[in-house]
């Protein structure tokens, strides 16, 4: 093995080694490569750590996952073997461009890490999945060090898998049973990165940012195939709100992105968007648009860590700006063009980055004719970044932030998944109330609440809220009675009664959880309490009564 | 088994159903005399082993039903019947079968009904299983098929008697006389309590559906596992029926209330979770547990080894 020190002239190389040293286009002028057939040690100890993770208990603990970790390993050791073949019989050296580390992959790293730790505290399947995540790693440089020696004979070796692996995984992995399609979802991205380029500003780079496309790509197949419960992507959805603040937390790790990257404008343009929408959506309706809050918070998480990605996002203020409100106004159409076709809205958030990816050199070029436009420059939109102009940008933001949680449309109480609200909201007749009613007690019904599922039961015998349909019915009784929900079981024996009960104890805790923690230590006083400010009437006098 | 210990092991036997899930039926808690009586009662009379009876038959054109003129269905006739438990006729009562403050028995007039001569058999189940496409229970008739379906909850009975109250009302091969009674406001579903307990004991008041001694040769109880269902004879049984005592506890259509019994009563406490009475005892019980008047109780979704049931046809 030989290594050659910085800033030494490719041209001064041995021509053999020359190539290489050209192509490493990306790497810059502190690179330091490592020539020799001998590193394809590295991406060997990648498969292997890789391989040996499957005889972890968390892996082995699934037969379909220990099959999918040994697939993958057949795959990368099949490659390699091939690699090192040709590598032999050319006499081509294989080499790693070393650079200083790249900010916005260890950076951005770190934001990930600092949500996954923070949610993770609170959510218990993130942990579980934290081995996978390291093997989402190790396969990830393996596979990408063979990609790229397959196409040239350099890699850049740095923190590059870190943010595609946790951006990724921050919005979707599969269930273990199918957790094969993680893998090739993995390679996807990387495959996009290598393969989807275009030139801009004189430079080969890729057009998709390597998560949103891949992710992009697989909830278009999950939403066709109708499959999406095979991901724990619904789940992850809706369980970042268990962390307590989490809207600020997000806010904060935020303001981290924005600072180093310029991103402010994209971000917060973004979020003004969806929070505007909400707001003149409740205006117009009287009910709210989203269900968890006026930007559900994996949406927020979004805005801030998957459309931000400063290689595939504009790098000038007023195309960020612009960035920024279309993919608001991408997610808030998406919400409703699937909830219209019945598909799980979570990919709201998903489907549109990979358009947005694309139009990405066309909106820089439309905004250079405001090039000489003064008053942008003085509010820091003219076309050329500023640092000070981030920095005010960041300012308005925080101002933004803090006023939209002052008024409590953050991390405050939201009435989007209250039954009561959308009950009332349906009997007033309220655009969409009645299916918001029926999707939010089928949620709690999932959640073992037998008295959602009897009242779904219920809905389906009266034909109020759905069309009727007994044999429906039927299963929503069942399901409510063996969750020993009593009405649910008279019914099951007189459907036509569709008798109706005020919540258990038991259903409160969960239908009071507000898409946060669930309610299962709590005093009962408090329980009934809580039950009545938020509308549940029949809770107030319990709650009286126990005071009393 | 010595009887005394049998009668002394029911606390414990109950314990250990509790952990499975709720039975709640056995609050009681017996005496010290109450046991040495129970014990009394407990002998079996070894030698008198009943001739094997003739196989039931089942036709598999129809649903597997027995081959009967009604099916297996069975009538019993209206009239009054008494229920619950007398301590000094069934020292072994408990507590949850005494019928007031004031009464240990009561007495129930009940309407004709109908009800099937043998627990819902695996074969059965399966069919509506396969028929209608059912996944919520696991089943396999490795056993036999001939064995009374158990690990059911009384959710899935229903579904399977709505099934093959449809079956019968819809085929023109069912008996006349069925889907004449289906098509005039009768109904396939579980027996209430009382139903079950007068179509046990019939219109006396037997501690065992065979008389007041526990009888080995009369019942499945106290064994390993099933039996199929109508393989031990039981002469002395009011109505022919088979297996009222023993094999499996059987569901039925009556929530968990104090006595005394009203059909009418519906009054549950809709706050309370749900409990659906058992009748009957099963294969693992004691002689205690397999009497006409227990009450065993649990969850609608429980699904045990233990638990099966047979249908009745009720007019509504």
């Amino acid at each position: 093995m030989q290594s050659y020190s910085d800033k030494k002239n490719p041209a001064s190389f041995p021509k053999s080694q020359r190539t290489s040293a050209l192509n490493a286009a990306t790497a810059p002028e502190s690179s330091k490569l490592i020539f020799g057939r001998s590193l394809l040690a590295v991406p060997a100890l990648f498969t292997t750590a890789f391989f040996l993770l499957s005889f972890l208990p968390r892996v082995q603990g699934n037969q379909t996952l220990v099959w999918s970790f040994w697939a993958a390993t057949a795959v990368l050791a099949t490659w390699l073997l091939v690699m090192y073949l040709r590598t032999g019989a050319s006499g081509i050296k294989k080499s790693f461009v070393l650079t200083a580390p790249k900010p916005q992959h260890y950076i951005q790293a770190m934001v990930h890490l600092s949500v996954y730790t923070y949610w993770g505290w609170h959510w218990p399947p993130v942990q579980e999945h934290a081995l996978l995540l390291l093997a989402q790693l190790l396969f990830a440089y393996a596979f990408d060090i063979l990609m790229a020696w397959t196409r040239r004979d350099n890699y850049l070796l740095g923190f590059g898998p870190f943010p595609i692996i946790f951006s990724t995984n921050l919005f979707m992995w599969f269930r273990d049973d199918w957790f094969y399609l993680q893998f090739l979802m993995i390679a996807v991205g990387f495959m996009g990165k290598e393969f989807v380029r275009w030139n801009r500003d004189g430079k080969s780079t890729h057009i998709f940012n390597p998560s949103a496309f891949t992710l992009g790509l697989f909830s278009l197949a999950l939403i066709l195939s109708n499959s999406t419960d095979i991901t724990w992507g619904p789940q992850i959805a809706s369980t970042l709100s268990l962390a307590p603040g989490i809207y600020t937390y997000l806010f904060l790790g935020g303001l981290v992105v924005m600072y180093f990257f310029s991103i402010t404008l994209i971000a917060a343009s973004a979020a003004a968007v969806l929070f505007g929408l909400s707001a003149l959506y409740y205006a117009i309706t009287g009910v709210p648009y989203f269900l968890d809050s006026e930007i559900p918070t994996a949406v927020f998480l979004g805005l801030h860590l998957l459309v931000t990605d400063p290689s595939t996002s504009p790098r000038t203020p007023p195309g960020k700006l612009v960035f920024g409100i279309l993919y608001g106004l991408g997610v808030f159409a998406l919400y409703s063009i699937l909830s219209a076709f019945g598909a799980p809205t979570f990919y709201d958030k998903l489907l549109c980055v990979p358009l947005l990816n694309l139009s990405v050199q066309w909106i820089d070029r439309s905004v250079q004719r405001l090039r000489d436009n003064k008053s942008l420059e003085r509010i820091g939109l003219g076309v050329i970044p500023s640092r000070k102009a981030n920095l005010a940008h960041m300012a308005v933001w925080i101002v933004f932030f803090a006023t939209m949680t002052m008024i409590g449309k953050t991390d405050g109480r939201h009435v989007g998944d209250s039954v009561p609200f959308w009950a009332e909201a349906c009997a007033e007749g309220r655009a969409t109330a009645c299916d918001r009613l029926l999707l939010i007690e089928s949620n709690y019904c999932a959640d073992n609440s037998g008295w959602a599922c009897n009242e779904i039961g219920a809905h389906y015998i009266k034909g109020d809220v759905a069309a009727q349909d007994s044999e429906l019915a039927l299963g929503f009784f069942a399901r409510a009675c063996e969750l020993r929900f009593q009405a649910g079981c008279l019914n099951l024996l007189e459907p036509e009664r569709a008798m109706v009960s005020d919540p258990r104890a038991f259903d409160l805790r969960l239908l009071l959880r507000e898409g946060g923690q669930n309610l299962l230590e709590m005093p009962e006083t408090d329980l009934y309490q809580r039950a009545c400010e938020h509308g549940w009437n029949h809770a107030c006098q319990v709650s009286v009564a126990s005071v009393l | 088994m010595n009887p005394l210990s049998s009668a002394r092991a029911l606390p414990v036997a109950l314990a250990c159903m509790n952990s499975v899930f709720r039975i709640k039926a056995f609050a009681a808690v017996l005496t010290t005399s109450v046991m040495l009586l129970g014990g009394a009662h407990a002998q079996a009379p070894s030698s008198s082993v009943a001739a094997a009876p003739p196989s039931p038959a089942f036709d598999a054109q129809f649903w597997h039903l027995p081959d009967e003129t009604l099916l297996g269905f069975v009538e019993i006739p209206a009239g009054p019947f008494p229920m619950g438990s007398n301590p000094l006729i069934d020292p072994m009562a408990f507590e949850n079968e005494r019928w007031s403050e004031t009464r240990r028995q009561g007495t129930v007039d009940l309407p004709q009904f109908y009800i099937a001569r043998y627990e819902t058999t695996i074969e059965q189940f399966l069919a509506f299983m396969e028929d209608a496409n059912y996944r919520l229970v696991e089943l396999s008739n490795a056993a036999g098929g001939n064995h009374p379906v158990s690990g059911v909850s009384w959710t899935d009975a229903l579904a399977y008697a709505r099934w093959l109250e449809a079956e019968l009302k819809s085929s023109e091969q069912a008996p006349p006389e069925l889907r004449s009674l289906l098509t005039s406001g009768w109904r396939l579903t579980l027996p209430n309590e009382a139903q079950w307990e007068k179509a046990a004991r019939g219109t006396e008041s037997r501690i065992y559906p065979w008389g007041n001694m526990a009888r080995k040769d009369r019942a499945n109880f106290g064994a390993a596992g099933t039996v199929p269902v109508g393989s031990i004879a039981c002469p002395e049984c009011p109505y022919g029926l088979s297996d009222m005592s023993g094999n499996v506890w059987e569901w039925t259509r009556s929530p968990y209330l104090p006595y005394p019994f009203d059909p009418e009563n519906v009054a549950v406490n809709l706050q309370e979770d749900a409990l659906w009475v058992m009748r009957g005892g099963s294969f693992n019980d004691v002689e205690n547990n397999i009497r006409t008047a227990v009450r065993g109780a649990a969850d609608p979704g429980a699904r045990r080894p233990f638990i099966g049931f047979r249908l009745a046809i009720v007019r509504e």
